[in-house]
This record gives structure tokens, sequence and C-alpha cells, in this order.
């Protein structure tokens, strides 16, 4: 039979990209070396891959062998791809993940100009979710957690104060040892 | 009004892309900022992103200016700025096989990949796997299998995950550190569990009596992932494939068709009704699930089950008749891969009386 299984593997997803509205690639991953190995078939495909979807909201395709469920807001659309013969449901926790992510790191503000603005942090979260093909995390909180570094700078904060205040510590020992 | 619109859209445009028009010289000469005293992050960062938004682009480096880029990029792990530091990992895993000399970094992200911060530590691990080479790998071997077992869940899933990876570069790795895989299959975090066992099926997927016994073992007590739930099933799919009997493993298999997770029950009806030697019978179950998830308000759902159902309809017509109402349902589907899959799977199932609706 042609492989109704996979062979069991961690190796799940073959790329994820976030497009804007008129088809191009804000970001675009793709994991596995046999699936679109030039940028110019990468973006032929996500050409076809727009067209058949930005205005069809029906959340899965299968296009040139893969199947590709995708989610749109405002002016973005965000992909996820896997081979055809793969679980939809794994795909489709990968993709709200991805969403569930960038949505949070821009604080609900899903739209291209939040995201270019955020770029960075979008780029160490696709990072964090999917690592060569394999989930690394599909929980968006834990997610958001490992990459929004920005609200980090609390804690930094936090130290800087528990620093002061261990100097004042120090003056006071160092006053009362006098 | 329309001029306003114009005015919006070029706004959003030009004006709304900050990396719009963006020329590989003219950042990788900004690369050179790399090189000042104090390193300014939020600076650097920026060029970083732009370098890296470049190469997402598929814009082309050359190995001289890609080696340039990455010996620039590796200045900056001066600054302890962690938005910088995670970027440079980023910036490392992506110009690696592109820039010559990149274990020049091996040391620095050791010492990271070693220290105290986990955020930084398991980024680290992941980076420094994708520019270990073969020589490399026994001289941090050790750090490896203690970062398998580390605590920190995201740190014990890069370096499972990372050793999967490194399997190209030296095909024993997975059956080295499977001790330490194995001790990480009993962790709390659903990722690790899968992870772990991904490693341990990689290192013993040759040896057909090692898997019989790991996924026995794993059986009685089910995986609370459900990634490793639907890993397990393919395991036992595959095992059903080349074993002659196998009732424990279809038990396991029909028994997953009532867990909590929708992901996991799809996975088991699907294994089900694959299975070559299973007669109308016993994919009865399975079969019910799926007609259930036919009438899911989620498309992924419906479109799953639809899939399977139609090619079940090849070998077992009658069995899907039972579903012929709700697949009815389906031919008027705004997913238009739905309806599709509906008429074919009718047209093969499909009697005279239903033929005129």
């Amino acid at each position: 039979m042609d492989g109704q299984l996979l062979e069991p593997t961690l190796y799940t997803v073959k790329g994820m990209a976030i497009l804007d509205n008129d088809g191009n690639r804000i970001l675009a991953k793709y994991y596995d070396k046999n699936v679109f190995p030039t940028p110019k078939e990468q973006k032929t495909f996500e050409k076809n891959l727009f067209s058949k979807t930005h205005r069809a909201n029906a959340e899965i395709i299968m296009l040139d062998g893969l199947t590709c469920v995708y989610r749109s807001n405002v002016d973005l659309f965000f992909y996820v791809m896997g081979s055809s013969h793969e679980n939809e449901l794994i795909l489709m926790s990968v993709l709200n993940c991805l969403f569930d992510s960038v949505s949070q790191i821009l604080r609900k503000n899903v739209e291209k100009r939040a995201v270019l603005d955020s770029l960075d942090i979008v780029m160490l979260a696709m990072d964090e979710i999917c690592d060569g093909g394999i989930i690394l995390d599909a929980d968006a909180s834990s997610v958001v957690q490992r990459v929004a570094l920005r609200t980090d700078d609390i804690p930094l904060g936090e130290q800087t104060v528990a620093q002061v205040l261990q100097s004042a510590k120090e003056q006071l020992k160092w006053s009362l040892l006098k | 009004m329309i001029a306003f619109k114009r005015d919006k859209k070029e706004e959003e445009d030009g004006g709304g892309n900050p990396f719009q028009n963006l020329e590989k010289t003219t950042v990788l000469q900004e690369a050179r900022t790399f090189n000042n005293t104090p390193v300014n992050p939020r600076k650097c960062a920026h060029i970083l992103t732009k370098i890296l938004y470049l190469l997402n682009q598929g814009e082309q480096l050359g190995t001289m200016e890609a080696t340039e880029a990455f010996f620039a990029m590796t200045k900056l792990f001066q600054s302890r700025d962690v938005i910088l530091r995670r970027l440079v990992y980023l910036g490392i895993k992506e110009l690696s096989s592109l820039a010559e000399d990149v274990i020049i970094v091996t040391s620095s992200l050791t010492k990271d990949m070693t220290g105290k911060e986990d955020l930084y530590r398991a980024a680290a691990i992941r980076a420094l796997c994708t520019i270990t080479d073969s020589s490399m790998l026994a001289a941090i071997e050790r750090y490896m299998k203690q970062a398998i077992v580390d605590r920190s869940p995201a740190v014990s899933s890069a370096a499972l995950v990372s050793s999967l990876h490194l399997t190209s570069v030296s095909g024993d790795v997975a059956r080295r550190w499977a001790n330490e895989a194995q001790e990480a299959l009993n962790s709390n975090n659903v990722m690790v569990q899968y992870h772990a066992l991904g490693v341990l099926y990689q290192a013993r997927k040759t040896d057909k009596h090692a898997v019989i016994k790991l996924v026995a073992k794993l059986m009685k007590t089910s995986p609370k992932s459900p990634y490793a739930a639907c890993m397990l099933i393919r395991m036992a799919y595959k095992l059903l494939d080349e074993v002659d009997e196998g009732e424990e493993l279809i038990g396991f298999i029909e028994s997953c068709l009532r867990h909590k997770s929708e992901m996991v029950v799809y996975e088991a009806a699907h294994a089900l009704v694959n299975l070559g030697r299973s007669g109308a019978r016993e994919i009865g179950p399975a079969i019910s699930v799926l007609q259930l998830f036919c009438g899911s308000p989620k498309p992924a759902l419906r479109f799953a089950a639809v899939r399977t159902l139609n090619k079940v309809a090849m070998s077992h017509p009658a069995a899907v008749t039972a579903c012929n109402l709700d697949l009815e349902n389906l031919i008027t589907d705004s997913n238009r891969s739905i309806a599709t899959l509906a008429i074919t799977t009718l047209l093969k199932t499909g009697a005279e009386s239903s033929v005129d609706r």
C-alpha cells in the first residue's frame, strides 16, 4: 500500500508560513529538504497556496501533495504544512499554537504592522514551536513564556532593586562594624 | 474617499514595512557595527533581525559574505542582553550551513548551555547541535546526557530533539543516549515524554524485539501526552504489520478510541481502519467514531474523517454505508475538499436509492 500511516517519527511539520494579504511572505520556514528545496519553488507554492485559500475561510486544503491547515486575521495568513498522510489534528494543534503565540506576543493586535514591529520575537517564537520539523512545543502560553523576553525587563528591574537593598545592607553592616 | 484609500494602501505597503527594500550589501555593511565595543543591544538586535529577515526571504549569501557576517555576529556574545543573545543563536543556526569555520562558537555555546539561565541553555543546546560534526560529538556528549535528564522541560526537550537531528551526523547517537531518554520518558511534561519516545524509537527501531518490549511496557500506562499516544499508536500499527499475533496491540489501539484527546481518537480510528487484516466487524467502532467526526464543527476534523472514510470505502464499502447520511450532509460543505471527498466516497458506497438525491 502507499504508506497509509507514516513511519513512526517525530518529523511532522514540513513547513510554516506567515503571509500578508497580497500573498507575500513575511516569514516562512521549510523543514524538509525534499519539499521545495529552493526559495523560488517555495514562493511559487506560497503564491499558489494563497490564491487558493485567501477567500475561502475553510481551514484545511490539500495542495501539491501536502496537507495545509490555515487561519487568517485582518491582513495576515498563517499556514502549517505537513505530509498528506499526517494526522490533520496534530497539524491543527501546531497552527493554533503559532496563531495564539503570535496573538499573545502582539497583545491580541494580530496584524501585519504589529508583526513587523516585533519581528525578532515572532521569529524566536516560530523557532520555539518547531525545530527542524519536530514539534518542540505546542502550548502557546509556554512558547510565549520562552520568548516574551521584553516582559523579562521587570525581573531585571527587580534585580536592581534587590541589588540596591543588598548594597544598603552591606553599608549598614559596615557602619555597624565600625 | 478613493484618495484616502490609496493613501492608506501606500502607507501599508511602503512606510508600513520597515523591512521593505532592504539591500543585502547595505545590511551586511551595517553588520560591521557588531565589532564596536561596547555593544549597543537594541541597534545590533535590529540589524541582526534584518539579516535574518533577508535570509528568510530567500536571499542568497556567498560563503565569504556569510562567514564575514557570522564572525561579526560572534562579537555579540560580549553583550548579556537576552533578546540579542537569543537572536545570535538563531543567526548561528541560519548561517551554520553557509559560513565556514562555524565551530569557533563552540566554547561560547557550551558555556551558555551549562550556565544557570534555563532560557539560554535550551536554545544554546539547539544551536550547538547544528554546528556539531562527528569529530566534536565526543566533546559535548557528557553535557548532552546531563541535559536530557535535566529537570527543566525546555532543556530536556531541546537535548532530545537535538539528539534526533544528530543521528544524521552519527547514526548511533540515539542508542548511546537511550538510558537518559528512558529516564526522560517518565517526565510529567507532555512534550518531554513525546520527544523521549521519539529518541527511544530511533534507538531501537532496527531491533524488532526491543520495539515490542518498549510498546508493551508503555501500553500498560497509556502515555499522558497526546502526541506520545499518537506516536505509540503508529508504533503499534507498524508492529501489527510485521508480527503474526497482536491481540494486545489491537486491544490497545481500540482503547485509544476512548482517549480524551480528539487527536488520539482520530489516530486510533485511522490505524484500525487501515489495518489490512481486520474485517468489517473489527472496524465497526472506528467507523462510528469517524461518523461522529463528520458532524464536527471543526473543518479539519470533518476533513480528516471523510478522507479516511473515503479510503475505507475501497476495501469495505459495506461498512461505510452506515455513514451515508452524514456524508450526504457534507456534499454542501463550505470546504470544497470536504465536499469533493464526500461525493467520491458516496459514489463508492451509494446504492441506487441515494443516487437520486
